[in-house]
């Protein structure tokens, strides 16, 4: 019976402490428990594809900078930056998921190194293969339940998946889904913070108006053709010019002639007609 | 997109530029403004939507003597401040009234 109490304290005193083991208290340890880097080993193409493309550097925005240091400043800054919770930073919702599963001191830590614009920490920073092939990759969760430990979803199940952290691989039934996308290119308002605030509106305007204009490819048809990792557009790679010459046509048409105000009084005028349509399944500026 | 025309000698008479784009304020107050963080509502919408095409008939009064007008239109997309830029499309057109 003495032995039994002795277990059951056991018990009680290590869950709060195995719980917070579960948790990242820093940067570095949150950025060891979501590293993906050996997914490049046998998926080097889709790999060097995911470096390059935004989902690598959520937080740096464009051209190196730290769109983040704009939040330091509005509505959801800290008094103290270095006392900063995940409630300053709505953003990690989407740009980095795996915060919100982290201890507040992450926040703190990120805080201080937009504050200081530390590149080099906030780089670091990343969507990772895990978080959209684990954290994710279920949406229906009370039929479905969370995404497991130590497994991988992709778009088949793969009952052997040569990798000692992730040694299988499972079906995710919306990874080729738009919804998947709209997970976090979203809707409208977000509601769920003190205060509302707007991000990407792209998936409202798919289902809001591509969908009902009778447009039927999904997110993953056009930006991830043939498996593409890249997710189009880099905004850092001249490449996009064309990309977007492509999907967006200009049609113009020009007329010169005189028009006649009065008796008398003919008016030289040029008429311009421009028409412009484009190929995107949702409105053009959004992300 | 913006839209210009110039003299036979080069000289620039007309120039426009029409803005494709949400615009969102905080509901707080009427300015317009950018950033997720501040951003709670989109009070207009001139963007190009899916499956719509976007038509726009623009028209250039000509300043007297002037018969012929080089017009450039050029579709480009801005990205966080208007000297970041993405060329799309330019269409150059010589027009002229004389026959």
């Amino acid at each position: 019976m003495q032995a039994l109490k002795m277990a059951v304290l056991f018990f009680m005193m290590t869950i709060p402490f195995s719980s917070y083991a579960e948790k990242a208290a820093t940067i570095e340890e949150m950025v060891k428990m979501y590293d993906s880097s050996s997914c490049k080993e046998c998926h080097e193409e889709i790999y060097m594809q995911w470096e390059k493309s935004h989902h690598a550097r959520p937080l740096m925005g464009v051209k190196g900078g730290i769109f983040l240091k704009g939040v330091l400043s509005s509505a959801f800054a800290p008094k103290d930056i270095k006392m900063a919770t995940k409630k300053n930073f709505p953003c990690f919702k989407c740009h980095l998921p795996q915060a919100l599963d982290a201890e507040d001191s992450v926040s703190a830590e990120i805080a201080q190194a937009v504050a200081a614009g530390d590149k080099a920490i906030v780089s670091k920073l990343q969507i990772t293969c895990i978080v959209c092939h684990n954290t994710k990759a279920i949406l229906h969760r009370l039929q479905d339940g969370k995404p497991e430990k130590g497994v991988l979803y992709g778009s088949k199940d793969i009952s052997e998946h040569g990798d000692s952290s992730y040694a299988q691989v499972k079906k995710s039934v919306i990874m080729k889904e738009s919804i998947f996308c709209g997970q976090c290119h979203g809707l409208g308002p977000n509601f769920d913070a003190e205060n509302p605030y707007q991000c990407a509106t792209l998936y409202g305007s798919y289902i809001h108006s591509y969908i009902p204009s009778g447009g039927a490819q999904s997110c993953q048809e056009c930006h991830m053709k043939d498996g593409d990792h890249l997710i189009a557009p880099n905004w850092d790679d001249p490449g996009t010019a064309r990309l977007l010459s492509d999907a967006i046509s200009l049609d113009v048409e020009t007329l010169g002639y005189e028009w006649l105000r009065a008796k008398g009084d003919l008016r030289p005028m040029i008429v311009v007609n421009t028409k412009i349509t484009h190929k995107a399944g949702h409105r053009i500026p959004d992300g | 997109m913006e839209v210009t025309a110039k003299s036979e000698a080069g000289k620039e008479i007309f120039n426009k530029q029409v803005h494709y784009h949400p615009q969102a304020t905080t509901c707080r107050d009427t300015k317009m403004l950018y950033g997720a963080q501040w951003k709670t509502q989109y009070i207009r919408d001139t963007s190009l939507q899916p499956r719509k095409a976007k038509k726009e008939t623009i028209e250039i009064a000509l300043p007297k003597g002037v018969r012929t007008a080089d017009v450039t239109v050029d579709l480009f997309y801005e990205l966080v401040n208007p000297s970041m830029k993405f060329p799309i499309h330019t269409v150059n057109r010589k027009v002229t009234l004389d026959r």
